[in-house]
């Protein structure tokens, strides 16, 4: 398959009072033409840091770019300067926004905001270009979009405003489309519809996307690979039945049995125990060690690499070693396991 | 569990009335919460669930109906003193846990409020010492009452927020999306304490919340509200397995679950409220089909709906 952007090595801080937060710490991961990768993890875990940075969102005056790059169309987007970034940004590769209320303009009419990213990259005339934004409209199944052309975003409700931002970063076709929690403002009835829009357009103009999102069910209904970031590093990136059905990593078993499923009984929910790290001062070795009951003593003095299980799926975590004992997963997953061919736990195929 | 704790006739809270834009935002909604059981309350935003919540506790003034607490009206004319009473009875753990505790207080004072307010300490030492077993109720240390709220992450803030709602020995807490505002990890460690805090003090909760899978996990019971009216009352198992009203199951078949292979073939429902095509006048209440299931319906919907639950 095509790849369309390759992230390489991504190394990243702020400079903050405090020190040097060190936000993404050795980030790796390809997005091939026409899949969706959702990215997960808690809050401070990087995801939203890793794709701020591949569109250049970052306050210069605070990030900066450590090592590694991030290659798009034979160019490191690390390396360009701001005009040439700009040339990129809402053209080839554009963003969805988790607050559709604030990454409006409130005083500028819609239909403008849309036509903007097309005057700016294409070069077509105003009429032309007013035809293109109701066509968009249209498309992400707004009605009345002649009507609604001249409304400002505080007549729309949180829904259609959404759909108005994927209609503006859907603009110009882009090669890469960037959703950064797009649905987590919105309820599970709208929530649902916006899913099935941004899936039906994906098949339609074929582009790629990255969906952040700490949402583990959204991930099962939208993903294609997902990649499981923890403290400013990816652990563990597989294809979607991989990571749900026969996750490796301890953090990606705590993440999916801390989630109640409809059918999980009275017995207590696990919870992961502690707080995410302090990136300020990253702790030694495997950055989940100190919230892990899975965690050996190798995990506090070297940093696992990572280990292969297939050729689409990796884990980075010292129990895949071979020298490793073999542990026991937390019964949920186990359950999930059982789901899964190839796993040790495989029971045959159910269906 | 059938000691009723609270039961709510026909509450009504409207906003702006007599105005143009007069909002009915809780729109006539009854039902009871037993002693010691968890009702979870959903609906998306904006169909009055806060609100509901918010009018039990007297946040607002209820335009029309009661709200009886163990037989008592909590609305209506009360004096200071009845009203201190009920307050102690009643307390509420808010959604944002940064917007919820007061930046310039330190723990130890923003947790004792309400035993001052109540007089239930004797002196600086008893508060003190309620304090250090409140936050180790919740799972915090003593060291921790000389800080500020800004030193906390957000999990720890809503341990502070139900602390501070245990300190006046409550036996009722509304709990209004307790964990929105929480990481998925976090989240687990919050609905445990609740869940562990009911076992030890007989707790009673009312949990708002837009996320159904927890609201399953930590409920006995569900209310589904819909634009100001609730539309399904049932056991949470029971809800889950048989929704009855349309908008319940458009609700239900919404909600994603992190298992792929579901998701593949997900099938989504939509709710039209006009697809009921109740008659001009025709009376549409909560109506019992199964025993402890009420579904909003009118006549003729409750005699389909029994029909096809007998078959079940």
């Amino acid at each position: 398959m095509e790849k369309i952007l390759q992230v390489k090595d991504l190394e990243l801080s702020f400079n903050t009072f405090g020190g040097e937060v060190k936000a993404i710490r050795g980030v790796n991961f390809d997005l091939y033409k026409g899949e969706t990768l959702a990215i997960v993890g808690e809050s401070g875990s990087g995801k939203s840091v890793t794709t701020k940075s591949i569109m250049r969102l970052l306050p210069e005056s605070s990030a900066e770019f450590k090592n590694g790059e991030i290659l798009f169309g034979g160019r490191d987007l690390t390396k360009l300067s701001d005009k040439e970034m700009q040339k990129i940004r809402g053209k080839d590769i554009s963003m969805i926004f988790q607050d559709p209320m604030t990454s409006l303009n409130p005083t500028m009419p819609i239909g403008r905001q849309i036509t903007e990213p097309l005057l700016k990259h294409q070069k077509i005339s105003k009429s032309e270009a007013r035809k293109v934004a109701i066509d968009l409209l249209r498309l992400v199944g707004m009605p009345k979009p002649e009507l609604r052309m001249k409304q400002y975003p505080h007549q729309f409700s949180g829904g259609q405003r959404q759909r108005i931002v994927i209609a503006i970063s859907l603009a110009c076709n882009p090669q890469v489309l960037i959703a950064d929690e797009p649905t987590t403002a919105l309820d599970v009835t709208i929530q649902a519809q916006i899913l099935e829009l941004m899936k039906d357009l994906q098949k339609k103009i074929d582009t790629s996307i990255i969906f952040i999102t700490h949402d583990l069910g959204v991930v099962a209904n939208v993903a294609d690979r997902v990649a499981v970031m923890y403290g400013g590093k990816i652990v563990e990136i597989g294809t979607v039945d991989e990571i749900f059905y026969n996750p490796q990593h301890p953090y990606t078993w705590g993440l999916l049995s801390s989630m109640p499923s409809l059918d999980t009984e009275d017995a207590k929910l696990y919870a992961i125990p502690g707080t995410p790290p302090d990136l300020l001062d990253p702790p030694k070795g495997d950055a989940f060690a100190l919230r892990s009951e899975y965690a050996m003593k190798i995990d506090m003095e070297m940093d696992p690499p990572f280990f292969k299980i297939s050729d689409t799926h990796m884990a980075a975590t010292w129990l895949l070693h071979p020298d490793a004992p073999q542990v026991e997963p937390p019964l949920s997953v186990i359950e999930r396991m059982k789901k899964f061919p190839g796993s040790r736990y495989y029971e045959g195929s159910a269906n | 569990m059938a000691e009723k704790l609270l039961e709510i006739r026909n509450l009504k809270q409207h906003f702006n009335v007599g105005k143009a834009n007069e909002v009915k935002a809780v729109d006539g909604i009854s039902f009871d919460i037993y002693k010691g059981e968890t009702l979870g309350l959903v609906g998306e935003s904006g169909c009055g669930k806060s609100t509901t919540g918010r009018s039990i506790i007297r946040l607002y003034d209820a335009t029309d109906g009661e709200v009886l607490y163990e037989g008592e009206n909590v609305h209506g004319k009360k004096s200071k003193k009845d009203l201190k009473k009920f307050n102690r009875k009643m307390q509420m753990i808010f959604q944002d846990p940064y917007a919820s505790l007061n930046q310039r207080m330190k723990v130890m004072d923003i947790i004792a409020e309400g035993i001052d307010i109540h007089g239930l300490a004797k002196n600086s030492k008893e508060r003190e010492k309620m304090v250090f077993d409140l936050l180790d109720t919740v799972g915090l240390n003593k060291e921790h009452a000389n800080r500020y709220p800004h030193e906390f992450s957000g999990g720890q803030r809503q341990r502070l927020g139900i602390a501070r709602a245990l300190a006046v020995d409550p036996d009722f807490i509304i709990a209004d999306e307790p964990i929105s505002a929480l990481d998925v990890s976090i989240q687990a460690q919050v609905v445990n304490l609740l869940k562990e805090l009911q076992e030890e003090k007989g707790l009673t909760y009312l949990f708002i919340a837009h996320d159904l899978s927890m609201v399953k996990y930590i409920s006995d019971r569900i209310a589904v509200m819909y634009f100001g009216k609730m539309v399904e009352l049932a056991p949470a198992d029971d809800l889950y397995n048989n929704p009855m009203h349309p908008y319940t199951q458009s609700l239900l078949s919404a909600i994603p679950l992190p298992d792929p292979n579901y998701e593949r073939n997900r099938v989504r429902k939509s709710y039209d409220p006009a697809s009921h095509n109740y008659a001009e006048g025709e009376d549409v209440r909560m109506r019992e089909i199964t025993p402890g299931h009420f579904v909003d319906c009118s006549e003729r919907e409750f005699e389909a709906l029994k029909a096809g639950s007998l078959k079940v």
